[in-house]
């Protein structure tokens, strides 16, 4: 979805740098997407190579966005990013992956994550990226509107439950995300703002995280788990 | 044949059965032992019983024992069971009612017919050893047809629990297969997705910012990788399954230009709508190909509702001018969008093109689950 409101002028960027931590386990593409990233402005504050020292990091360097490799040699990113999420609510975590991972970054979107791009979107793409998540808003790629609109149906599907459900409005923004158009193009067809799509589209995520952690904190409590960890 | 059997158990309980009754039978020829007609011969009968048992043990704890054996064992049984109006006078034989000198031994062989042939096996060695109590008594009456009917029965139970245990055994062996397919694929795929799928995607990005040369092998580099990506994403498919999941065979078109949404669960349909399906979205993408221009890129996405399966596709070309659309009705060129319609009617579904002149095209099928057509066959 790029464009529109994503550009704001240079200086800007540059006089408030966003601060950024980049964790991917692969050496060559973590120091590439650090390098694209200071080149551009960007405050790398911080790299890692694994899931433990991501969470250990983010919570003492508490940058603005998290860039987070879902594969982490053969570990799974999604526990961190719950952790991430959970231990300091205001970073927020950008997706960077491979794709072909459906259901991981499904979960991922699910516990925390506030967007996805695949690692082979250009460095455009990725510093625009980093700037809306910076803002608050949800990145989404045509496959993870998809992995999300099948989430929903597959909860509608079930028997009736706390599970969130979408609106009819939001279902036809993600719809039309899924199918490729941009936040403008979608803003134009259904004659709403910019802002209003955007936010369409932030509220279906919310409202999935809400879900999981809720689900989470039930399952926690059932199990006698509600205790604090022993870190 | 390196598997365990799944019988073995059975066959060891059958072993077992034929050695208790052996016993049995040589404590009612003692109980009996100076009221035969031929002591000796009942004597010599119980010691033939017990060779046949010491034979049969050997023979059947041994892996997968032949039909052919059960046969014989079944013949040697009757056999023997044939010698007792030998040893029985005609009065023990038909008013006393005085136990064969097999006695229960017999069923032992009814269980190696169940445990060998099943149900079938199992209620035709019970029906000859039963007629053939029949035939050596010369007489019917109810508690010879009591035999009848407990040696006829015991061997269909048996037999019931040993195709049951058989069967389960197999579906376990072809989980246990598919499993470990499985986890070969995903090992496999872990290894692809940090290694070749790392440098390829790196390589299409920056060769994309270098352009130039180095942009044609960025190119060649990102269409390998969503190759590779699509490959190892498609879920391994149960080789001549009635049903398959439609995800794999869709995510396998994504292209550089080309993007492919689903759904994280699997999309099952039967065989005949997936390759329908799939076929349908490689004819309009083959078509954006030819008439959206260089430039276009194209959406597919799948969306499972339960009762219907919807497929969009969407592109951002230069669209078709209404105009044109007439035009080409007119001149019988609407090959594309008959076939395509065409293919969704043959599926019972619907179909509905939106497009105009610089918004692309965008076709929308809906299929239901079951075509009417499969209640026939």
């Amino acid at each position: 979805m790029g464009g529109a409101g994503a550009a704001p002028d240079r200086e800007a960027g540059e006089r408030v740098s966003i601060t950024v931590m980049v964790v991917d386990d692969h050496p060559m593409w973590r120091d590439g997407v650090a390098r694209d990233l200071t080149e551009r402005g960007f405050d790398v504050r911080a790299t890692a190579r694994d899931a433990d020292s991501a969470v250990r990091i983010a919570a003492t360097v508490r940058p603005q966005v998290v860039l987070m490799d879902l594969n982490l040699a053969g570990e799974s990113g999604v526990p961190a990013i719950a952790r991430i999420t959970a231990e300091a609510p205001e970073v927020r975590v950008l997706v960077l992956s491979a794709s072909g991972e459906h259901s991981d970054v499904l979960e991922a979107v699910k516990a925390g994550a506030s967007g996805y791009l695949v690692k082979s979107a250009s460095a455009e793409e990725l510093v625009d990226a980093v700037r809306r998540t910076a803002a608050g808003d949800a990145v989404f790629t045509p496959g993870l509107a998809g992995l999300v609109l099948g989430e929903y149906r597959r909860m509608a599907a079930g028997p009736p439950d706390d599970s969130p459900r979408l609106t009819d409005r939001e279902t036809e923004v993600l719809r039309l995300v899924a199918k490729g158009l941009t936040a403008r193009k979608i803003a134009e067809r259904l004659v709403l703002s910019h802002r209003t799509v955007e936010n369409h589209v932030q509220s279906t995520l919310r409202k999935l995280q809400l879900h999981n952690r809720v689900e989470l904190a039930r399952y926690a409590i059932e199990h006698g788990l509600d205790q604090e960890p022993p870190q | 044949m390196s598997r365990k059997d799944p019988l073995t158990p059975l066959w060891r309980a059958a072993v077992l059965l034929r050695i208790i009754t052996l016993g049995f039978a040589a404590g009612v020829v003692a109980a009996h032992h100076g009221e035969y007609a031929d002591t000796a011969l009942a004597w010599a009968t119980i010691g033939l019983m017990a060779c046949w048992t010491a034979a049969t043990s050997w023979y059947y704890l041994r892996p997968r024992p032949s039909a052919w054996f059960t046969a014989v064992d079944l013949a040697v049984c009757c056999g023997i069971m044939a010698l007792s109006p030998l040893v029985l006078t005609a009065h023990q034989l038909r008013v006393e009612v005085v136990p064969l000198v097999t006695t229960v031994w017999v069923t032992a062989v009814v269980a190696v017919g169940a445990v060998r042939g099943g149900t079938v096996g199992g209620t035709a060695f019970g029906a000859v050893v039963g007629l053939l109590n029949y035939a050596v008594r010369g007489y019917v009456d109810t508690d010879l047809t009591r035999d009848m009917v407990l040696l006829v029965g015991v061997g269909f139970v048996l037999g019931l629990a040993a195709t049951t245990s058989r069967r389960s055994a197999e579906r376990l062996e072809r989980a246990l297969r598919v499993e470990a397919a499985t986890a070969e694929r995903e090992r496999l795929a872990r290894s692809i997705h940090d290694g070749v799928l790392q440098v390829l995607a790196r390589v299409g990005k920056r060769g994309r910012e270098l352009g130039g040369e180095a942009a044609e092998l960025a190119e060649l580099a990102g269409r390998q990788e969503i190759a590779l990506r699509a490959l190892v994403a498609a879920a391994p498919l149960d080789s001549g399954a009635e049903e398959v999941d439609l995800r794999g065979m869709l995510q396998v078109l994504a292209t550089d230009r080309v993007q492919v949404s689903v759904p994280a669960t699997p999309v099952v349909v039967s065989g005949e709508v997936a390759a329908e399906l799939s076929n349908l979205v490689r004819e309009a993408l083959a078509n954006v190909e030819r008439h959206a221009g260089a430039a276009a890129r194209a959406w597919v996405l799948l969306e499972d509702l339960g009762g219907e399966v919807v497929l969009s596709i969407r592109d951002d070309g230069v669209g078709i001018p209404a105009a044109r659309l007439a035009e080409a009705a007119a001149q019988g060129r609407m090959g594309v969008a008959r076939s395509i319609r065409g293919r969704v009617a043959e599926l019972g579904g619907t179909v509905t093109l939106d497009t105009a002149p610089d918004e692309g095209t965008e076709w929308e099928v809906r299929v239901p689950r079951r075509t009417g057509k499969r209640g026939s066959g």
